[in-house]
C-alpha cells in the first residue's frame, strides 16, 4: 500500500527579483514498510523536499498524497492534521524538549495527537522499550547520550498511528556506533511496524538499510536505484 | 496532559524567579501606593463619615472640612425650626498652635461642639469622657499627636494659642489629610482659641434628620433659609473633601503616574523575559508546530507562562504588602487594601502580563515549523 506520493512537485522561492528553484518536478512514492533514502549534495533540495513531503512547506506546484489523502496547501488546518496523525518526524538536532523527560517528550507528542492519560503513558512506554530505552524513561535529554536522544526522537515519531516517518540526517550528530544502532533500529521498526520511512542523509551507511535510494541534484531526481 | 509551559518555566528557575520578582515588586508598588493613598483619602473624610449628621451646611464654596470659612452661628436657629430636622448644632473646625514642652510650636486642628455625645463623636475614645469637655478648659487629644507633640498623658497641660488646656483623655483614629493632629474642645472654648475669627461664628452646621424625613425636602428648605451657604449630604461632603485633595494637590496625578510606572515596569520585565525565553525556545515552538500544534497551541504555552508569572508575582506582592503593613502602622500611616483593590490589581497584573506575552505571539506566529530541519 502506498503511503506517500509526490507528483511533479516544484518549489520556487523568491529572493527579491530572483527566483530560486529548490525543487523541479519531483515525483516519487513510498510504500508501507519501505525505507527510502534520499541522497544529494548540500543545497540540492533534500531538506526542502522533506519539508514539502512533511506538510511543513507548501509546494509551488504539483500534488502530494499522504495516506490516501490529497494535500490541499490552502488548508493549514489539514496540513496540521496530517502532521499530527499521519507523519512522524526525526530531526538531525533531535529537537527534544529539554524540560521534559524521555517519557514526557513522547507523551507530549501523543498529547498533540489527541492521546491522553493512561493510553498515552502506555504507548510511550511501549515505544521507548522498543527503542531500547525502557530503563531511561525518566531521564532528561541532557542526561542522555546523543544516540539515546536520537532514539527518544525515534520513539516520539513512532508513537501513535503515523504511517510515515520522515527523518532528516538522523545519524548526522551521532558517532559511528550510535549511528549504526539507530539505523538498525529504523530497519527493524520499518519492517515490524509496517511504517514507510523516508531518510534524507549524507551517511553512506543508510544504503545498508534502504530499499531504494534516490539521488537529488539541483532540485531534480537524477538517479534512483534499488538497494535491498 | 503534559504541561509543557509549566515544565519549561520550572526548567529555568533563575529566569522564572527573576520574572516573578519583577512582577511581584511592580504589583506591590501599585498595591502599596494605592493602599496608602486610599488611607490618606480616608483621613480626608473620616470625621465626616463618623459624625452622625445627615446634612452639612458650609460656607459658600468651602473646599473641604479642613478649610471651612466662618459664618454667623445664629444661622443654626433658622435650621432648627425646619420640619424634619431632629437636631442641628454648630461645629467649629479650626487651627491653633500648641506650645510644646520642648519650646517648639506645632499646629493642631481642633473640633468644637457643644454636645459631643449627641453626635457620637469622637468615635474611638480610649480614655476620658467627651461629655466632660464642656465643664472647663479641657481638651481630648488623638493618640496620633504623640508623633508631633511627644508623649502626653491625661492630666498633662498644653498651651493652645496661649491658653492652658488640660488633657482629659485620648482618642484613636482621628486623623486629618493635613497631617495636623486632631484635638476636641468644647464649642465655646473653640471660639475662645481664635476669637478674632470665631467670635459669634461657626464653620459648619450639622443636621440630623427626624426618622422618615425626606433629605431632599429638608435640604431645599435649608437652602431657602440660608441662601449664601452650601448644603451637602454626608456622602457628597465626604466626596468633595476627598476630591479637593486629589485634584488640588496633584496627588491623583502622582498616583496615576506611580501606578502607571509600576505597571510599565511589570510589563517590561515580563515582556522582556518572555520574549528572551521565546527567542531561545524558537526551535521548541517550531517543533510543537512540526508535530501538529498550531499557533493556538504555542500562544497557549506562552500565555500560560505569563498567567503563571502573574499569579505568583501577585502572591508575592500581597506578601510584601502584608509585611509592610505593620511598618506603616508604626509610622501612623494608614494603608487600605480592600478586596476590590486586590481584585483589580490581580486582574490588571494578569491583563498586563498577557499583554507583555503578546509581544512574543508575533514572534512565534511567524516561526516557520520547517525551522526544525535547519541545523
Amino acid at each position: 500500500m502506498i503511503v506517500l506520493e509526490a507528483h511533479d512537485v516544484s518549489k520556487v522561492y523568491r529572493e527579491g527579483p530572483h527566483e530560486v528553484h529548490a525543487l523541479r518536478g519531483v515525483s516519487l512514492s513510498v510504500r508501507r514498510g519501505e525505507v527510502l533514502a534520499i541522497e544529494g549534495p548540500s543545497g540540492s533540495g533534500k531538506t526542502t523536499l522533506l519539508s514539502v513531503l512533511g506538510c511543513l512547506l507548501t509546494p509551488t506546484s504539483g500534488r502530494i498524497v499522504v495516506d490516501g489523502r490529497e494535500v490541499d496547501p490552502h488548508r493549514p488546518g489539514q496540513l496540521r492534521e496530517l502532521r499530527r496523525h499521519a507523519i512522524g518526524f526525526v530531526f538531525q538536532q533531535f529537537h527534544l524538549f529539554a524540560a521534559l523527560t524521555a517519557a514526557e517528550n513522547v507523551i507530549y507528542g501523543l498529547n498533540l495527537r489527541g492521546w491522553t492519560g493512561e493510553k498515552a503513558r502506555r504507548e510511550a512506554e511501549r515505544v521507548l522499550r522498543s527503542v531500547g530505552l525502557g530503563e531511561r524513561m525518566d531521564f532528561r535529554p541532557r542526561d542522555l547520550s546523543g544516540g539515546q536522544r536520537q532514539r527518544v526522537a525515534v520513539a516520539r515519531a513512532l508513537a501513535g498511528p503515523s504511517s510515515l516517518i520522515l527523518a532528516d540526517e538522523p545519524t548526522g550528530n551521532l558517532d559511528g556506533e550510535s549511528g549504526a544502532r539507530v539505523l538498525d533500529l529504523f530497519r527493524s521498526l520499518a519492517r515490524s511496524e509496517g511504517r514507510a520511512l523516508v531518510i534524507v542523509t549524507h551517511d553512506p551507511r543508510v544504503r545498508t538499510i534502504a530499499d531504494r535510494v534516490v539521488t537529488i541534484r539541483d532540485g531534480r531526481i537524477t538517479h534512483e536505484e534499488l538497494e535491498n | 496532559m503534559i504541561d509543557l509551559a509549566l515544565k519549561m518555566l520550572l526548567d529555568e528557575k533563575a529566569r522564572f524567579a527573576a520574572t516573578v520578582l519583577g512582577v511581584g515588586f511592580a504589583a506591590a508598588l501599585v498595591l502599596v501606593q494605592v493602599g496608602i493613598f486610599a488611607g490618606l483619602l480616608q483621613n480626608a473624610s473620616i470625621t465626616i463619615e463618623r459624625l452622625d449628621a445627615d446634612l452639612w451646611v458650609a460656607s459658600r464654596n468651602a473646599p473641604n472640612i479642613d478649610f471651612g470659612n466662618p459664618f454667623p452661628e445664629r444661622y443654626v436657629d433658622r435650621v432648627r425650626s425646619i420640619p424634619g430636622v431632629e437636631r442641628a448644632d454648630n461645629l467649629i473646625v479650626w487651627y491653633a498652635f500648641v506650645a510644646l514642652p520642648t519650646g517648639a510650636k506645632e499646629s493642631v486642628e481642633f473640633y468644637g461642639l457643644e454636645d459631643f455625645p449627641a453626635w457620637h463623636f469622637p468615635w474611638d475614645v480610649t480614655s476620658g469622657d467627651p461629655a466632660d469637655l464642656r465643664r472647663g478648659r479641657f481638651v481630648l487629644l488623638d493618640a496620633s499627636a504623640e508623633r508631633r507633640f511627644g508623649a502626653f498623658q491625661p492630666g498633662d497641660f498644653r498651651e493652645f494659642n496661649g491658653r492652658q488646656l488640660k488633657i482629659i483623655g485620648r482618642t484613636r483614629g482621628a486623623l486629618s489629610f493635613t497631617t495636623s493632629p486632631i484635638a476636641f474642645v468644647d464649642y465655646r472654648m473653640a471660639q475662645l482659641l481664635a476669637p478674632a475669627d470665631l467670635d459669634g461664628r461657626t464653620t459648619f452646621l450639622l443636621i440630623r434628620l427626624a426618622p422618615g424625613a425626606d433629605v431632599e425636602t429638608v435640604r431645599a428648605e435649608v437652602r431657602k433659609r440660608l441662601p449664601y451657604n452650601d448644603v451637602y449630604t454626608r456622602d457628597e461632603w465626604a466626596a468633595r473633601s476627598r476630591a479637593y485633595w486629589i485634584e488640588s494637590t496633584g496627588l491623583g496625578l502622582t498616583l496615576a503616574l506611580t501606578v502607571g510606572l509600576g505597571a510599565l515596569v511589570g510589563v517590561v520585565i515580563v515582556g522582556q523575559t518572555l520574549y528572551a525565553s521565546t527567542t531561545e525556545h524558537l526551535a521548541d515552538f517550531g517543533t510543537v508546530k512540526a508535530l501538529g500544534g498550531g499557533n493556538r497551541t504555542v500562544f497557549g504555552i506562552i500565555a500560560e507562562q505569563a498567567t503563571f508569572a502573574a499569579a505568583l508575582g501577585f502572591g508575592l506582592a500581597v506578601g510584601l504588602t502584608w509585611a509592610l503593613a505593620p511598618v506603616l502602622e508604626r509610622l501612623d500611616m494608614k494603608m487600605i487594601v480592600s478586596p476590590m483593590l486586590m481584585a483589580l490589581v490581580y486582574a490588571g497584573t494578569q491583563a498586563l502580563c498577557l499583554a507583555a506575552a503578546s509581544m512574543s505571539f508575533r514572534k512565534v506566529a511567524t516561526t516557520d515549523p520547517a525551522i526544525v530541519f535547519r541545523g
